[in-house]
């Protein structure tokens, strides 16, 4: 069973397309990704799996079924817009959130308790949220996500406005709910945390899907087949040119990258190259998530 | 939708827990009634606690015909409190105008009258007080001498009963006449009861309306400005969100309202005595609660279109000032309670309940009237939960420039969900 399936999904507001017959499915226990440029329509469909919105034409099946109240319940939300009640005391306001998924309220305190403690906030209990840090407010934002322990997570733009530091807390948190078996929706334009974190994407652009698949095979299919090379001396270039079997050179600052002919196996291009030159760094290219990501929306736009 | 009743209620216990700890909500609450305190209660101590001050008064009588009594008990003015306050005041007879100067300007008297000799022809009589003391007793005097100069021109000459007539012509009891033709005597507390106690009704009411449908629009515009609307929404549908917050808020209303009535009666027991009438509590509790919902949904509404608290404040603004109109025309609806525009004020819904509660106080509006008001008013609040619901679902998310009334009308219409 998928924990999410879009079927041919459209949507449109005051006639203007935002979504165009959208197909994709996440599978239970993955990280999925939702990229996409600013306007591409991530949010509107992350509204759409909540019901918070309904779609003009289209199925949404969210665990096997058309959203229902209690299957709301088994969902935590980011949003990228954060919001939080400025003027209630933290803990009341956990609680409250926890209860309307459903959460009893003995339970809620239980929970809200251990997340504020587990992420060193619990002395900041009894505070408004308003007297907290902008840091400590996107921890609560996040616990307020998680309080009700869902089996699928949706979180929009996780990284924004973190630094370093806590940008890495939030990746290690969730490849820790990935390891405990939940399904997580990752909407992002990081390509670098993309990359690193899921197992597959969906990626949108003006309300078009570009790319749907495993994050391995895209990049694969992507790769253009080039060789980066460094040497130690800058007079191993000509003895490069000389090789056989290279169709392009293009040289980036202290690296080159070769282009090998068509049928030239990569492993006689090394041995030939390790004749003719001192390399330093021999390295086959896969593009990044992030130079996919560029080139299919340059791509598209010449269309 | 089994989860439906549970989550509206957390939504409604939340709502009323967190407005009943809200300053404005304590402020609004305890300071109306010692404010009605105030008004009420004041003037009276201060009429009560302002009684003539004894004392002791010359007279030159150059008529020579009249007898004044040594001294008389004054029985002072007194509604704020159940004692009666009462002065003396002392006549000193001199035989020479001079004597009593002098009796003045040595503060044996407060003051002095002379009666002239052509007093019986003019009617007039001179009262000489010392500078800047003309005071509340100079008046009291005045209407003790009438009853000494009546007493003093009739004595003898009238019986006892034609000079008791004379010094108190006319004594004015007020009757109702019922329905079934039985009269009943109304007593100043009666006419206060009918008359003072359903415009103070309407007025509380118009306050409880007013505080609680402004902390809803305060609340959805604050949700929405916060964002955290989006948080809600993809736990609670918005139908759960308007219904738990309409019927939290409509608890705070009434816990509210049964606070300044609770006040009303506590406090009235000291100023004025109320009898409450079950008839005008039902009709009250009513128009409440129709008035509360037709207000918290459309303050709703405005909430989830508007972009932010103060725009929202602004429009809501409007309709605050359509619904405080019998509060402007209320010289109009006590005074011709019968007349086609008090009538029109007490069926339109966005004024019946105030207008209604109004005209009930001063004059019998016919049952007929007060259903088809009733009606009227029904009929708004389901429309406007409707309009408000669809709204709410609409424009909750979208933030930004505020719609137009045509888009909104559009999306009013074709809205799907």
């Amino acid at each position: 069973m998928h924990a999410v399936e879009f079927e041919n999904v459209s949507k449109s507001f005051s006639e203007k397309n935002i979504l165009e017959n959208i197909s994709f499915s996440v599978r239970q226990g993955e990280i999925f990704g939702l990229l996409g440029p600013n306007g591409a329509g991530k949010t509107t469909l992350i509204r759409l799996l909540l019901d918070i919105i309904r779609p003009d034409s289209g199925e949404i099946r969210v665990f096997g079924d058309f959203l229902s109240p209690a299957a709301k319940n088994r969902i935590g939300y980011l949003p990228e817009e954060r919001g939080l009640y400025k003027k209630t005391r933290l803990l009341d306001m956990l609680v409250y959130l926890a209860q309307l998924k459903g959460i009893p309220e003995n339970q809620a305190r239980l929970n809200a308790e251990s997340l504020l403690k587990s992420l060193e906030l619990d002395q900041y209990k009894n505070k408004k949220v308003e007297e907290l840090s902008k840091g400590m407010q996107q921890k609560i934002q996040f616990i307020s996500a998680i309080i009700h322990e869902p089996e699928l997570l949706i979180l929009d733009e996780p990284f924004s406005g973190l630094d370093p530091v806590n940008t890495k807390g939030v990746m290690v948190r969730i490849m820790g709910l990935r390891a405990a078996g939940k399904t997580i929706i990752l909407s992002t334009h990081m390509m670098e945390q993309a990359q690193t974190l899921c197992d597959r994407i969906l990626m949108l652009n003006k309300g078009r899907r570009v790319l749907y698949g495993p994050v391995d095979e895209i990049r694969k299919e992507h790769g253009k087949n080039s060789l980066i090379v460094e040497f130690a001396e800058k007079g191993n270039l000509n003895a490069i040119r000389e090789i056989s079997g290279i169709k392009k050179i293009i040289e980036h600052g202290k690296s080159v990258e070769l282009f090998p002919e068509e049928g030239i196996s990569v492993q006689l291009l090394l041995e030939e190259l390790v004749r003719k030159a001192n390399l330093t760094r021999f390295e086959k290219t896969f593009p990044s998530l992030n130079e996919i990501f560029i080139e299919t929306l340059e791509s598209v736009s010449n269309e | 939708m089994n989860s439906f009743p549970e989550k509206t209620f957390i939504v409604a216990r939340h709502e009323f827990t967190k407005t009943i700890k809200r300053k404005e909500f304590l402020f609004m609450t305890f300071f109306f009634p010692l404010l009605f305190a105030g008004i009420s209660i004041l003037p009276a101590m201060l009429s009560g606690m302002n009684p003539a001050e004894d004392q002791k008064v010359g007279y030159i009588d150059l008529t020579e015909s009249f007898e004044f009594p040594k001294s008389i008990q004054n029985e002072g003015l007194s509604i704020g409190s159940s004692e009666t306050k009462t002065s003396v005041i002392e006549f000193v007879m001199y035989r020479e105008i001079s004597d009593a100067k002098q009796a003045l300007q040595a503060g044996q008297i407060s003051s002095y009258l002379v009666i002239p000799e052509d007093f019986l022809k003019t009617g007039t009589i001179e009262l000489y007080s010392p500078e800047k003391e003309a005071s509340m007793s100079n008046f009291e005097l005045s209407s003790e001498l009438s009853d000494i100069v009546i007493t003093s021109l009739l004595e003898g000459k009238v019986d006892e009963s034609t000079l008791n007539r004379v010094r108190n012509p006319v004594n004015i009891k007020f009757y109702n006449i019922g329905k079934s033709g039985e009269s009943s005597e109304r007593s100043i507390a009666d006419i206060f009861a009918s008359f003072g106690l359903p415009i103070l009704t309407a007025f509380l009411l118009l306050f409880s309306i007013f505080s609680s449908s402004g902390f809803l629009l305060r609340g959805v515009a604050e949700e929405k400005e916060n964002r955290i609307i989006e948080i809600l929404l993809s736990s609670v549908t918005p139908t759960e969100i308007l219904t738990g917050k309409i019927l939290g808020l409509g608890a705070v209303g009434l816990l509210q309202i049964g606070i300044w009535l609770a006040a009303v009666v506590f406090g009235s027991g000291y100023a004025l005595p109320v009898k409450i009438e079950p008839y005008t509590l039902l009709f009250a509790l009513i128009y409440f609660v129709l008035g509360f919902l037709f207000f918290a949904s459309m303050m709703a509404g405005i909430g989830a279109v508007t972009g932010s608290l103060q725009e929202s404040q602004q429009v809501a603004g409007i309709f605050t000032f359509a619904a405080a109109l019998p509060l402007i025309f209320m010289q109009l609806i006590l005074t011709n309670p019968g007349s086609p525009f008090s009538v029109f004020l007490s069926l339109f819904p966005l004024t019946s309940p105030i207008a209604m509660l109004t005209r009930m106080g001063v004059t019998a509006v016919p049952i007929s009237q007060i259903l088809v008001s009733i009606f009227i008013l029904l009929i708004s609040v389901y429309v406007v939960i409707l309009l408000s619901g669809r709204l709410f679902r609409t424009y909750l998310l979208m933030y930004g420039k505020r719609p137009k009334v045509k888009e909104i009308w559009k999306n009013i219409r074709t809205e799907s969900r």
